[in-house]
């Protein structure tokens, strides 16, 4: 009796066969899916890199030819060029007995150049890159929890 | 039916033995030494890169923001031999123009197919820019040709250019006395030289790094950003350098001099606003040193030439005397034309007796015989704490390297005899440098006040500008005592229709004419100065002129006093300072 209980509720084998490679389609879906993934975000990752390298290289690059314009510059303008410049214009060196002085209100002489800003207490960022694309997933976590176990330990003062 | 399993059984034990043994040989090779080896060389070499970034050294530019020294751009070429496909037309090209040699060329080009040399090969390095236009413009003739049917295409395949910066002095000879220069071709241990170039060395150019880079993009790591050195800014102004160094070059020629120096200081921040020498010197070939400056001659003599000034000293003890109450411009002095200090006869410049005299008159006809009587009224004591104070026999602390001093000689030295108080009083038996004179002597156009002198008035570092406060060294003496000095001074030189003085701005000065000692004692050579400054009511500029053994005249009123004339007449149209009257007009109500 029993045998032919199980017997009538037993899969017919053929119906196992099929879910054993439904379960291994499955499970080889799901893999590629992951491999899929990976390998995009891989390829992406790699591509950045790459633009990012690139970019520094061209940084770089354009660092030094901004060094070299600004000496350029000051090679046209410099004392001796200037000075050539405007005697072949028709120009003459000014003397003593040339100058008229007039009173003008409200203008003081010459300011000393100023070609930085002059100290102040707000802190510059400097990182180029952001963290986001450095840290790892544990970084990301600790980091996030860090900070909102910061902030709440904050308001709670 | 047994035989056949038994084969197949067989089969089975030998593939998984095979089997066996190839995982065997895999776990074996991948932990063996020499494949650490092979691992770690490949991850060294391949997957990442080490990196020295030199910052970009810090530029220096005058008081208006002119750029005086900055950086250009030059370019590495060399070549990867392994990636050479060509060698005959790289080694041509190259020679061409870069103006290196052929054959050498070549054999490095071939170096990887005869030799299998990997090595990454230099051909030339500090290339100028317009070079490497003329190698691209190649490269691109190459790769829009037509290849050939035979033989290998014409290609610069292999040849690489990196570019980088050198030291540039865009303004030539200007300041460089005071500049200094980087010598830039040790490209990897360059150091700032004399000047500002070496004293502000390590703040010029910056923190150099060492970085390990991933050559694997997907390991992205950030290029520290290297902060490029600090920049100065300075005092001078580049057009009254300009026009000091062209009035000190002509004055040098004109009196057939040894050599000049001219300085321009403002009297009320110790700024230098000038500071011209000879010889000149173009810091963009450094390597001309030792031609320029051959042994025991001075880069830069204003603050490293000591010598015996003479006259212009009589400033120093006239106002040390002053101040301490020892004599009144009014008090009178009866000149025999000697005096004997210290067992010891002092005469005049003119070995001449002037009579009766005031202080005023001591000062306008430059009598050491005056002086001297002037020294022993105020005492050793008093008259050397004063030179102490002025700062004589002390470094100034100038911002440029290479400042010399020479002891001052005090009583009770070994090498001080009682004569020395006569003789120092007119600037003889001691030596200073220009920028000590012009240091001390500034305090009696500036309320008594003796400000440090120096060439950085401000500095930029990591995009910020600080400004270098003027410092005040010490009251040397009272307000009143340098207002009198200069009243005298004016007097003096207005009484003497002298060859200093300016039309239209009342200035004070002294000329100064020191006789140059040789082995057999004093020579007839002699080292002419003057100091000035002016407008005597507001003082904006006080200038320092000496001519190191002029041959057209040995006097300094002769020759020293017309070239301050000369320099304060570029001086007031440079600083815009209106005449006096013009000035005292403009400023009543």
């Amino acid at each position: 009796m029993n045998q032919r209980i199980i017997q009538a509720y037993r899969q017919a084998p053929w119906r196992v066969q099929l879910q054993w490679i439904g379960l291994f389609l499955l499970i080889l879906v799901a893999g590629m899916l992951i491999a899929g993934v990976y390998l995009y975000v891989s390829g992406r990752a790699a591509e950045t890199g790459a633009r990012i390298k690139a970019l520094e290289v061209e940084r770089e690059g354009l660092a030094i030819r901004i060094a070299d314009m600004r000496t350029q510059l000051a090679l046209l303008n410099s004392s001796q060029v200037m000075l050539e410049r405007a005697e072949k214009l028709g120009f003459r060196p000014v003397e003593r007995e040339d100058l008229v002085y007039l009173p003008a209100a409200g203008v003081s002489g010459r300011e000393v150049v100023f070609l930085a800003p002059p100290p102040t207490s707000v802190m510059r960022e400097n990182k180029l890159l952001r963290p986001a694309y450095t840290q790892s997933l544990w970084d990301l976590f600790y980091q996030t929890a860090y900070q909102y176990l910061n902030t709440r330990g904050g308001q709670g003062q | 039916m047994n035989d056949g399993a038994g084969r197949m059984r067989l089969i089975g034990a030998v593939f998984v033995l095979l089997s066996a043994a190839i995982v065997y040989q895999m776990i074996r090779i991948q932990n063996s030494e020499h494949s650490r080896q092979l691992v770690e060389m490949f991850a060294r070499t391949y997957n990442q890169q080490v990196r020295i970034i030199l910052p970009e050294r810090g530029n220096i530019y005058d008081r208006w923001g002119n750029l005086l020294a900055g950086n250009k751009e030059v370019y590495e070429v060399g070549i990867a031999p392994p990636q050479v496909v060509n060698p005959e037309t790289v080694a041509r090209d190259l020679a061409a123009v870069l103006d290196v040699d052929y054959y050498d060329t070549l054999h490095k080009a071939e170096s990887f197919r005869k030799e299998g040399n990997e090595r990454y090969e230099l051909i030339k390095d500090f290339v100028p820019a317009d070079k490497i236009r003329q190698l691209e413009q190649k490269l691109a003739e190459y790769e829009n040709a037509e290849k050939p049917k035979k033989g290998a295409p014409p290609s610069l395949a292999g040849v690489y250019w990196k570019a980088h910066l050198i030291r540039s002095y865009p303004e030539n000879e200007l300041a460089a006395n005071v500049l200094g220069f980087y010598n830039f071709l040790d490209r990897w241990n360059g150091r700032g030289m004399l000047g500002l170039e070496e004293q502000y060395n390590n703040l010029l150019a910056g923190n150099k790094q060492q970085v390990v880079l991933p050559l694997n993009p997907t390991e992205i790591q950030e290029i520290p950003e290297i902060p490029p050195g600090a920049s100065l800014i300075t005092s001078l102004d580049r057009d009254i350098q300009a026009a000091m160094e062209r009035i000190i070059d002509q004055a040098v020629k004109e009196n057939g001099a040894e050599s000049g120096t001219l300085v321009v200081m403002d009297p009320k921040t110790g700024e230098i606003l000038a500071m011209a020498t000879t010889p000149h010197f173009n810091p963009n070939e450094y390597w001309r040193y030792d031609e320029i400056f051959p042994v025991g001659s001075y880069f830069n003599r204003a603050i490293s030439q000591l010598y015996e000034p003479g006259s212009v000293f009589k400033v120093l003890t006239m106002a040390a005397a002053i101040d301490a109450g020892a004599v009144q411009p009014e008090t009178p002095f009866v000149d025999v034309g000697a005096i004997e200090v210290g067992g010891i006869w002092i005469y005049n410049w003119d070995r001449g007796a002037w009579g009766p005299q005031d202080m005023v008159g001591c000062m306008q006809h430059s009598l050491n015989v005056c002086l001297a009587w002037v020294a022993q009224e105020l005492g050793p004591t008093q008259f050397y704490k004063y030179l102490q104070d002025f700062g004589i026999g002390r470094y100034t602390g100038i911002d440029l390297a290479g400042e010399q001093v020479y002891p001052l000689s005090l009583p009770g030295d070994s090498n001080w005899y009682p004569v020395n108080l006569g003789t120092n009083s007119f600037g003889q038996g001691v030596a200073t440098t220009p920028i000590q004179m012009i240091t001390a002597i500034a305090a009696m156009a500036n309320e008594g006040k003796m400000m440090a002198p120096h060439v950085v008035k401000a500095y930029i570092q990591d995009g910020v500008q600080y400004t270098v406060n003027p410092r005040v060294i010490r009251q040397v003496v009272k307000p009143e005592t340098a207002r009198t000095i200069t009243e005298m001074l004016a007097v003096s030189l207005e009484n003497e229709a002298s060859n200093a003085l300016v039309e239209g701005y009342r200035v004070a000065g002294k000329t100064g004419t020191a006789e140059i000692p040789g082995p057999g004692g004093y020579t007839n050579m002699t080292n002419a100065s003057f100091v000035g400054w002016g407008p005597v009511d507001d003082p904006r500029f006080i200038v320092y002129v000496w001519l190191e053994k002029p041959t057209s005249s040995p006097w300094g009123s002769v020759v020293a006093a017309p070239v301050f004339s000369q320099a304060v007449e570029e001086l007031v149209v440079l600083m815009k300072i209106p005449p006096d009257e013009v000035r005292q007009q403009l400023a009543s109500p």
